[in-house]
């Protein structure tokens, strides 16, 4: 059954403090808004609207609910209350900031910082070249502090992705959507589909969801980069689970990137929960060693013979990191 | 260790079960645990929560597959969870911690130790008899003790269900520990909340659970407290054991009902588990008020106001 798709605000639209520019993204449970604030200041406001529950025809404001939706558009309400509640307590570089949170139009809105830039997905595809190992490594690496301070807070984002990471116009990231995110000590059995897109969501976000963890939005983070390097989206866990056709970074990519850095990413896209880095911190502690990456350039010439200089002695010393 | 166990959990006319109850089990040790989170304050069923897998995570650690020093065990793991409950409320930034009572019984060499703070309920039922019950760490049971009350005053006394004592809050709470109780075979122990107790005398408790069949006992037990709890009858829950094999005879397999566990056979380091999962009722969940709605907007506003620098 095809949905409808809900109509956004109008542009000029002056909601609570702020004035409607445009219409950012549509999703199935949200629409975030491009707006400015009493100061002039560029803001971005999500407004909660389930598309499933809650219809808002054209030139309209309020958005219908009928009574037998009354009760799930309510709790989905607790749900956008609680990314606001982990919004509210994260104040990181690297996640997006909330500003605001108020209710309008029978309905609630969250006021996140407006950043200037694009997301990862976007500049990934005007900027395939860009697309190199310390390049990438870089901007992970800055992004897993951001994720650090999510899981320290016991918050699992679980929707990670390129388009849910957002890169300035400096290119240091930063972590926008947590309309998935929850309590990971929240046993509730939700009556709204979980979230997840496939590709990028681990295996436990299809079958087993009392495993997630940490490791799962660490493979979500491990599905980024591949899917930065790949250009396109890894193949889905769960179609994984049934036949595995994903091919390996180690051999996709062998000579183009460092051996470490494609372990790396093999590693955050095991199947199995337990053999992946079971924490941020892991997972940062791979991306931040020093390899040199091989020259692309060289790449179709035969790896540095033995015992040659520098290539030797990085073989070794990667040798020595991974016997450890 | 031979026995049959059998719990339950039911919310009664309540919103919601803020009861947890929990038992587990290695060859040499039974531990069962039954918290009832206070209404009243935020988040009982979190504490209740917590408490509960407090004290089952300990044994799981600790069964080895005895428990080294029972009474220790249960005043640590006991204290160990009012500390962690405290520890939620602040880092949630509660205005005020939640609570639960809590029970606690293990056994092990056919010995029975119990602990308890507040007033869910331990009792010992021999041939059909109360023998031993925990004293409620209630305002009415220190009336009652002192003589200013009788005990069916105690059963319409308006306080009649506030505790001194309980896990979580500030105060450290009182942990009554019993003696060390040698069992005998066909013994009944019976954990509780007051959703059960309170409807019903002890007598009736006794003589429910004397029947051979605790699949069936019980819930005609728990039948008849609902029922005369009546309208706003509270959260209920239980969890009945019948021993099997007594202290004089340990290793002389006695028959007991099929249905009895039996740890013999059981591997030195294996340990099982029941923890009901719990959610809260979905049609609780939607049912999110105007103020409620409010109030979670004024948090994550104040929230936000906090953390902004």
């Amino acid at each position: 059954m095809a949905q409808q798709a809900n109509h956004a605000l109008p542009a000029g639209f002056q909601l609570d403090e702020y004035r409607i520019e445009r219409q950012l993204s549509l999703g199935g449970f949200s629409i975030v808004y491009l707006a400015t604030d009493g100061e002039g200041k560029s803001v971005a406001i999500k407004e909660y609207l389930p598309n499933s529950l809650a219809l808002r025809g054209e030139g309209e404001i309020r958005p219908l609910v009928t009574p037998d939706h009354a009760a799930a558009f309510r709790y989905g309400l607790k749900c956008f209350f609680e990314e606001g509640r982990a919004l509210a307590r994260l104040s990181h570089p690297n996640v997006v900031r909330v500003q605001n949170f108020f209710r309008a139009n029978e309905t609630v809105y969250i006021v996140m910082q407006y950043e200037q830039g694009c997301t990862l997905q976007e500049f990934a595809q005007k900027n395939r070249e860009a697309m190199g190992e310390t390049f990438i490594r870089s901007v992970f690496s800055k992004l897993l502090n951001g994720l650090r301070e999510v899981h320290a807070r016991k918050l699992l984002h679980l929707d990670l992705k390129p388009s849910n990471i957002y890169l300035r116009t400096d290119q240091t990231p930063v972590l926008i959507d947590f309309g998935a995110a929850r309590q990971t000590l929240s046993s509730d059995t939700p009556m709204l589909k979980p979230m997840y897109t496939p590709g990028f969501a681990s295996p436990e976000h299809y079958r087993q969801r009392e495993l997630l963890g940490p490791w799962s939005d660490i493979y979500s983070i491990g599905a980024s980069i591949y899917a930065c390097l790949a250009g396109s989206a890894p193949q889905a866990a769960d179609s994984r689970l049934k036949k595995d056709r994903l091919e390996p970074a180690m051999v996709r990519w062998e000579g183009k990137y460092s051996d470490q850095f494609l372990e790396t990413i093999d590693w955050c896209l095991c199947l199995n929960h337990l053999y992946r880095p079971q924490s941020v911190f892991l997972l940062q502690k791979a991306l931040n060693e020093t390899v040199v990456p091989p020259d692309p350039r060289l790449s179709k010439s035969p790896s540095p013979t033995p015992g040659s200089g520098f290539g030797h002695f990085f073989e070794r010393l990667r040798k020595k990191a991974f016997s450890q | 260790m031979k026995f049959s166990i059998f719990q339950e959990s039911r919310t009664g006319k309540r919103k919601n079960n803020e009861d947890r109850i929990a038992h587990c089990y290695s060859r040499d040790a039974l531990l069962m645990v039954v918290a009832d989170g206070m209404g009243g304050h935020f988040y009982g069923e979190v504490a209740a929560q917590i408490a509960v897998q407090t004290l089952t995570g300990a044994f799981e650690r600790e069964a080895d597959p005895e428990i080294r020093d029972p009474f220790r065990f249960l005043h640590e793991s006991m204290d160990n969870a009012h500390r962690a409950i405290f520890d939620f409320s602040i880092q949630h930034e509660l205005s005020d911690s939640p609570r639960t009572t809590c029970v606690a019984c293990l056994i092990q060499d056919s010995i029975a130790y119990w602990a308890h703070a507040g007033d869910s309920r331990m009792y010992l039922i021999r041939d059909g008899k109360v023998v031993v019950r925990t004293r409620d760490h209630s305002r009415v049971q220190l009336l009652m003790d002192q003589g200013v009350i009788t005990r069916a005053q105690a059963a319409r006394h308006p306080e009649r269900n506030k505790v001194y004592s309980c896990l979580g809050g500030p105060q450290t709470p009182e942990i009554e520990l019993s003696r060390k109780t040698p069992l005998r075979a066909g013994d009944m122990l019976a954990l509780c909340s007051d959703g059960v107790w309170g409807p019903v005398r002890d007598e009736t408790l006794a003589a429910a659970l004397n029947g051979d069949d605790l699949a069936d006992a019980v819930p005609a037990l728990m039948d008849t407290a609902e029922t005369n709890g009546g309208a706003h009858a509270d959260n209920l829950s239980i969890i009945a054991l019948r021993w099997e094999t007594s202290y004089a005879e340990e290793a002389s397999g006695t028959d007991g009902a099929d249905s009895a566990v039996s740890t013999k056979g059981m591997p030195d380091d294996k340990i099982t588990t029941r923890l009901d999962r719990f959610g809260r009722n979905p049609d609780y969940k939607s049912d999110l008020s105007e103020d409620d709605i409010e109030r979670a907007i004024e948090e994550i506003r104040a929230t936000i106001e906090k953390y902004t620098r």
